[in-house]
């Protein structure tokens, strides 16, 4: 039986073998875009699970790395994102505790194996935090599982629903661990030098691709078990999420380094993403996570894809850099801009409508307060974003340097750009499958 | 006949446009476009006004929202048929005179335009029937006489003169606005007539009443230059002549007793007639005793405008409609002679307009010191001009009204009998007497007979024959008799000879005796009260400057920047620290961070642990 | 024609237009052509909004969740703003003749788009996005082509605007989850439960955009630093789709709160009328004088919309339309002297008459305008304002007089420093001549100011019938 899982996985394994053949890029494709058709499909293993969400988002996320597989010209990175991809479906679908433990961790071992491909030192630092983080989020997680299973859970089923003392803090310690891949406060630091230092085209990979997964899987998995839960403790995860979000959006301004800035954006976005969890007793919640991650794969994704090209092409790294870039880069400055905008939550793109429904679920559960600090927060963000842009349209270049980009980049750039669009638009693509997450 | 009144009203607004327009290829035309205007519109109310048996009143629906209606319907009665005779009349005159007086000028279709524009606001002012027509009448007037006031207005005096004007009168037109909003929302109606019968019969509040008729009576002191807000119209003067005689002299100035006069049945029901003859008899007095000191001899016919306009304004507050109105139409014929007659002589004298550097041009403009002559008896008053009679009735009237009896009456007669002196004198200074300025003297023109003398002409015969008919006038208008004393002519004109004599003394036959008195040092400051108008500008102008401008404008020009918007400008900085406060705590080694978050891991357990959570 | 066209269209052609298309007159050609056939448009469509209800152009991108439809319906008032919005793209687009880049029409193709969808979406979701979406092309425009704190002030309007949206989107969740109806055509007040805390979250929003005291500041840096075009389409637009949305959301949506707090709008409104008014008396940079001239009329507007009457809704639609057709020639005057002079300060111009007389005479005429001269669109705003809010509130409602004579102090005093007077070196070694096109705008401009200023029942006659079914237990009428 074929399915996306093992499409994935047998290119991801052959790749290898074609590397300085030329082919492998289009192989690549041709695998990703077969992965794309067979992606309604379950993986053939007890513990794995598919739902109509889960298929939109497996089918986004095929369509989002074979956007950048387009872009990428390292082959070794291009296993690595096939790799990702074999992950990112295992996570997604698998429905038991020892699939998703196992996923997971899966999926830690991938995004430290991306960092890996350093040059200098500095990207090694970012390399080193992610590999730190990672541990020490494993560990936390084993104790967490150890609490579950003295509860005496079965680890080949769905998160126990009872409320006892033990599974409560067992489920609780295991969230904990998953702050880390989500980068909340007070674990958001590695993230920021990971991201801001290791080369863009990963950080796309970890900040775009592996976390939007992750988030829809953490939600997916724990969301019926955090329903009904006590107030206190979903008021505490929306503080934790709303100091994670003032912190990225503060944070970000004043930044001179792009990649900085975007990282610490990515920050901001955990923050708004971790208020579904907050807000998991209304049903729009798992509508507005589902459509925040989608929304931000793709604008998180183009925006650090964005920034390599900067950088492989132009040299740009900073605000100083990329002054003008509007008059010598015309098409790459519309990329760049609509990907900002969207993440700055102006509406008709995608990052708006995400942010809408999920704000819109907190309401839903009358937490007024937090909406409106969050909805702050997203205006704040506008700062930044709308800071870049300036720097790129109303700045004068220091040098005329005339270069068009490349068809691929082009090609795989409007793949993300109509993601951004048409979901900012066509509100109910999304919508109306989004209530199966959770069933 | 309503076609007629529709052409009145609308010709002159058509012909300013088309004596702009053809005007730049010809300048010629823009004048014959005038001038034939002119005489048409005269006729047209002559017609009207021969024809005249009831009211013309044609009803017309200006604009409706919601449930309210603003109708700008028209409404000719004798009133407004005398008020169009002197508009049209002295307009045409006016335009005729302007030929010769222009002609140098390289913007005649501006000007004719303007004027043409102001006469059309003038007509449209008396002949409205609802209030709106005439505050519409009423601004067009104001922006005409402003843009005229300003007509050389690439000179500094020009310019500032016609700011003067337009703030000065603007400030009492927004009390005319606040009162249509509230006559409106107390009778529902803006229809003067009915505002008039509704008065009467007690079917408006009092008190709204009164506020009202006080709002209006403030916007007739800003147009007819009345204590406190006179001074634009001394330098008004600024503008060309034939403007001051047509604008500030013989009709604009005049629409503030217009108005009282149309609302005064409103006016006697609201009881507010004593406020407008305290205020006439202030205003006369001050202006008369300033016009004494002038030397500029348009600043002396600016002065008595002020003064014999507020004798009108004394006439109707003691309740005389018939001598107020008869005073004003009197004094239009008669000032717009004085106006024109001092143009004349500054086109002949090359415009020097100041009396002492003039004197004995009665022998070389023989024909305009005649006519002006003629103005001067009759402004001030002896018989048989025109003016005599109403400006008696007027004192009359104020001696005989209770209301006004006292020191009111008496600052009018005062300010009645000192006219001669001031008029007087001008006549004097400029056409008797040795030749000052012996320079100037040798360089005067011979002004043109058809241009120039034949409007004064025209003119000093009305004021001659006016005088006959003068209980007419007043049937015609009010349908009374003028108000009459018993032996107050002869006082008068008693008064009057004994300070002819005075003028003949002083400023003909002992001029160095004058001068000596002069040097006095009491008469020294006297003097310059009177010239500077009792600082009355300068004290107006020193509190709109210091208290608005710099006062309250100043302050909310600094709180808008240093509080408003800098509390705004302040999120930067703010967020700035923000910024900086958690970057301190961004700069954690790896180690560190770690240890930190397996602390907090700790804590949340024993917190889950101990804190019971359910 | 299918709507969606109108609102996308643009959107689209502006993006194709943008990469494709250099050659800036083409792309002129092709604004113009298509904000006069949207103008026609609109025009037709005030057949389809002569009842006084909303009807219906159709019903996109359905959802079952949410019923974030796209649902455009057009009424009286929708249609007025619509012709409006058109007549002044068409006018801004001649008065930016000069500008030599496709960009810039670009730009402005694009923001025809979104601001058809503000007037005509009653989704409130897609009202938002719309409403959202304008700021994006006027960021640019003010950004891109502005004078030299181009950056400040498109930034800070990009931003206070932006933070204002927030709470407005805060209501409309408020009123989702409280009414469970998202077509602002079917809720009603009495089904909200926090009317007040709803009404508050609408009325703070909009005020930034209208704006009312003490939210204007964006306005005069916005406002000074756009092009001058830029800032017709700010002030003729931008500023009415607050006025527009206040109408719509705070007082047709919710009439019994808005009566509550009537008095609030009222005083707020009063105090733009004149505190922007001395603002603008104390200026001495000519378009920052423009500017608070702007935000004082719209004190004015503010006003008439307090009044939560039909007379009092309809004084205040005339008073925008006016607002609009009045403060732009001067926008387009006073930006043509500082592209021309160089300075932007009164003191370094003057004696204008004698050098452009054309210009000084549009400036004079659209000043005595602006001050409520009789026989202009502004007098009619100020009377019909002054008769609706006296009949709400009583007889004190005449100090908005005082409104007028302060206009006429800077004005005037304006005119004096400007127009009048001998002329200065700067004024003197300038030149004034300006291309055919926009002298047809000014034009029509001056025209259309003394046009409905002699006879406004022609404007009186379409923008009445908007607030005829406009009547609750609360208003005066």
């Amino acid at each position: 039986m074929t399915n996306a899982f093992i499409l994935f996985l047998v290119s991801a394994i052959v790749s290898p073998l074609l590397y300085r053949q030329g082919v492998l890029k289009l192989l690549a494709l041709g695998m990703t875009l077969l992965a794309f058709g067979f992606s309604n499909t379950v993986i053939g293993l007890s513990g794995f699970e598919n739902n109509p969400a889960v298929t939109l988002f497996i089918q986004i996320l095929s369509a989002v790395i074979f956007a950048f597989i387009l872009h990428e010209r390292d082959e070794h990175l291009i296993t690595q994102s096939l790799f990702l991809a074999v992950v990112s479906i295992a996570l997604l679908q698998s429905s038991t505790l020892v699939t998703f433990i196992i996923s997971f961790e899966a999926l830690s071992l991938i995004s430290v194996i991306i960092t890996l491909g350093f040059n200098n030192s500095t990207q090694a630092q970012g390399a080193i935090r992610i590999f730190i983080a990672g541990a020490i989020a494993t560990a936390i997680m084993m104790i967490g599982v150890s609490f579950l299973l003295l509860s005496g859970a079965n680890l080949n089923s769905a998160l126990p629903k009872n409320r006892d003392i033990l599974t409560i803090t067992g489920v609780l310690i295991i969230f904990t661990a998953l702050f880390y891949k989500m980068t909340i406060f007070p674990m958001h630091n590695w993230a920021v030098s990971t991201y801001a230092n290791i080369s863009s085209d990963r950080a796309a990979l970890l900040s775009g691709v592996a976390k939007s997964v992750s988030v829809v899987a953490i939600f997916k998995f724990f969301a019926p078990y955090l329903t009904n839960m006590s107030n206190e403790i979903l008021l505490s995860i929306a503080i934790l999420a709303i100091i994670t979000m003032t912190i990225g959006n503060f944070m970000a301004l004043f930044r001179e380094k792009l990649s900085s800035i975007l990282a610490y954006s990515s920050i901001a976005h955990s923050g708004y993403m971790l208020l579904a969890f907050a807000f998991v007793n209304s049903k729009y919640a798992s509508s507005g996570i589902l459509y925040m991650a989608i929304a931000y794969i793709f604008m998180q994704t183009a925006s650090f894809l964005i920034l390599d090209i900067l950088k492989n092409r132009h040299n740009i790294e900073t605000l100083t850099d990329i002054k003008g870039l509007s008059s010598y880069s015309p098409i790459l400055s519309m990329f760049f801009t609509i990907q900002l905008l969207s993440l700055a939550g102006i509406p008709l793109l995608a990052g708006f409508m995400g942010k809408a429904i999920l704000f819109y679920a907190g309401i839903d559960v009358g937490m007024l307060t937090v909406v409106l600090i969050a909805l702050l927060n997203s205006a704040l963000s506008v700062a930044y974003y709308a800071w870049i842009i300036k720097h790129i349209y109303f700045d004068k270049a220091q040098e005329g340097r005339k270069k068009y980009i490349d068809k691929s980049i082009f090609l795989s750039q409007m793949i993300l750009l109509i993601g951004t669009i048409l979901y900012g638009i066509y509100v109910y693509k999304i919508l109306n499958v989004s209530i199966f997450l959770l069933h | 006949m309503n076609t007629l009144i529709i052409i009145l009203l609308t010709l002159p607004f058509v012909s300013a446009i088309i004596a702009y327009i053809a005007g730049r290829s010809n300048q010629k035309y823009s004048f014959w476009i005038a001038e034939i205007t002119g005489i048409i519109l005269f006729a047209i109310t002559l017609i009207l006004f021969f024809n005249y048996s009831k009211p013309y009143s044609i009803d017309i629906e200006w604009f409706k929202f919601a449930n309210i209606s603003m109708p700008m319907g028209i409404y000719i009665d004798s009133l407004s048929l005398v008020m169009l005779l002197i508009a049209t009349g002295l307009g045409a005159l006016d335009i005729h005179f302007a030929h010769d007086y222009m002609q140098d000028d390289p913007h005649k279709p501006r000007y004719y335009s303007e004027v043409l524009f102001f006469i059309g606001g003038m007509i449209l002012l008396v002949s409205a029937a609802e209030m709106t027509g005439l505050f519409m009448g009423w601004e067009f007037m104001g922006v005409a006489s402003y843009l005229l006031i300003s007509f050389w207005h690439h000179q500094k005096a020009p310019a500032d003169a016609g700011v003067s004007a337009f703030l000065f009168t603007r400030f009492g037109d927004i009390f005319l606005f606040a009162a249509i909003g509230i006559l409106f929302y107390a009778s529902n109606t803006l229809n003067l007539e009915q505002l008039n019968t509704m008065a009467v019969s007690g079917k408006i509040d009092k008190d709204i009443l009164f506020v009202s008729a006080l709002f209006i009576f403030i916007a007739a002191i800003g147009k007819s230059g009345q204590f406190p807000l006179f001074p634009w119209l001394m330098r008004a003067m600024e503008g060309p002549t034939t403007v001051s005689a047509l604008i500030h002299g013989a009709t604009m100035v005049n629409s503030g007793i217009y108005i009282v006069a149309r609302l005064f049945h409103l006016y006697t029901a609201a009881e507010a007639l004593t406020v407008v003859a305290t205020i006439g008899a202030i205003s006369a007095f001050l202006g008369a005793t300033s016009a004494i000191v002038q030397s500029e001899m348009k600043k002396v016919l600016a002065y008595s405008t002020m003064s014999h306009l507020s004798i009108a304004f004394v006439g109707l507050g003691a309740s005389s409609l018939a001598a107020g109105m008869t005073h004003l139409i009197n004094h239009a014929i008669f000032k717009a002679l004085l106006f024109l007659g001092a143009g004349a002589v500054m086109l002949s004298a090359h415009h020097v307009k100041d009396m002492w550097r003039l004197g004995s041009l009665g022998k070389k403009l023989i024909w305009i010191a005649v006519f002006m002559g003629m103005g001067v008896l009759s402004l001030s008053g002896v018989p048989p001009f025109s003016g005599y009679y109403s400006k008696d009735a007027v004192i009359a009237a104020a001696w005989l009204s209770n209301d006004t009896q006292g020191a009111i009456s008496i600052l009018v007669t005062v300010a009645g009998v000192l006219s001669i002196v001031y008029i007087g004198r001008l006549w004097v200074l400029i056409f008797a007497g040795k030749a000052r300025d012996e320079k100037l003297y040798k360089e005067i023109k011979k002004p043109s007979l058809f241009w120039i003398v034949l409007p004064l002409g025209v003119m000093a015969v009305l004021t001659l024959i006016m005088g006959f008919f003068q209980e007419s006038i007043s049937h015609f208008i009010s349908g009374n008799d003028l108000p009459h004393m018993k032996y107050l002519g002869y006082y008068m004109l008693s008064a009057v000879i004994l300070l002819a004599i005075f003028v003949y003394l002083f400023y003909y036959r002992r001029l160095d005796i004058t001068q000596k008195l002069y040097s006095h040092p009491f008469v020294k400051g006297l003097h310059n009260i009177l010239f500077n108008g009792w600082f009355i500008e300068k004290i107006i102008h020193w509190g709109v400057w210091n208290f608005i401008v710099e006062g309250i404008a100043k302050a909310s020009y600094y709180f808008d920047r240093n509080i408003v918007d800098r509390f705004i400008n302040f999120s930067l900085p703010a967020s700035s620290f923000i910024n900086h406060t958690l970057n301190r705590a961004k700069s954690l080694t790896p180690s560190q961070d770690s240890a930190y978050t397996i602390a907090g891991v700790i804590v949340l357990i024993a917190v889950i642990a101990f804190g019971g959570i359910r | 024609m299918n709507p969606l066209y109108m609102i996308f269209g643009p959107v689209v052609l502006a993006a194709l237009v943008g990469i494709f298309f250099k050659e800036d007159f083409l792309v002129k050609i092709i604004s113009l052509v298509l904000f006069v056939s949207m103008l026609i448009w609109s025009v037709s469509m005030l057949d389809t909004a002569s009842i006084n209800s909303f009807s219906l152009l159709g019903t996109y991108i359905h959802c079952n969740l949410i019923p974030i439809d796209l649902t455009l319906q057009v009424d009286r008032l929708s249609a007025v703003m619509l012709i409006l919005t058109f007549l002044l793209l068409i006018l801004v687009t001649l008065s930016s003749w000069n500008i030599k880049s496709s960009a810039y029409f670009a730009l402005l193709i694009m923001f025809a788009g979104p601001i058809t969808g503000v007037f005509l979406s009653t989704n409130l979701i897609w009202f938002f996005i719309f409403w959202e979406l304008t700021l994006i092309p006027m960021f640019f425009l003010i950004g891109i082509w502005g004078a030299e704190g181009r950056i400040y002030a498109s930034i800070k309007f990009f931003l206070y605007t932006h933070f204002a949206s927030m709470l407005i989107l805060l209501a409309f969740f408020l009123i989702y989850k409280q009414s469970g109806i998202m077509d602002i055509s079917m809720i009603k007040e009495s089904m909200l439960a926090t009317p007040a805390l709803i009404w508050w979250l609408m009325f703070i929003g909009f005020a930034v955009k209208m704006p009312i005291f003490p939210f204007h500041t964006w306005l005069p840096d916005a406002h000074v630093q756009a092009p001058a075009p830029i800032s017709v389409l700010l002030a003729g637009v931008l500023l009415k789709m607050g006025a527009y949305a206040m109408i719509r959301f705070a007082i047709i949506m919710m009439p019994q709160t808005a009566e509550k707090y009537s008095y609030i709008i009222l005083i707020l409104g009063l105090i733009t009328l004149f505190y922007a008014g001395f603002n603008a008396l104390y200026e001495r940079h000519i378009k920052k004088m423009v500017a608070y001239s702007s935000i004082s009329h719209m004190g004015l507007v503010a006003v008439a919309i307090s009044t939560v009457t039909y007379a009092g809704l309809s004084a205040s639609l005339f008073e925008m339309i006016a607002h609009a057709l009045v403060i732009s020639p001067l926008f387009l005057i006073a930006g043509l002297l500082h592209e021309r002079t160089g300075s932007w300060y009164m003191k370094d111009m003057g004696g204008l008459m004698q050098k452009a007389p054309f210009i000084s005479t549009v400036f004079v005429l659209a000043s005595l305008a602006a001050l409520g001269l009789p026989g202009t669109v502004g007098f009619i705003g100020e009377l019909s304002i002054l008769i609706a809010s006296i009949q709400k509130y009583g007889l004190w409602l005449a100090v908005i007089a005082i409104g007028s004579i302060i206009g006429a102090g800077y004005l005037i005093w304006t005119l004096r420093r400007v127009i009048y007077g001998e002329i200065s070196d700067s004024v003197k070694t300038s030149n004034f001549r300006i291309c055919k096109t926009r002298v047809f705008a000014l034009l029509i401009f001056a025209l259309l100011i003394i046009i409905f200023g002699l006879f406004p029942s022609i404007l009186f006659d379409i923008i009445d019938p908007a607030f005829q079914a406009f009547n609750h237990t609360g208003g005066a009428l």
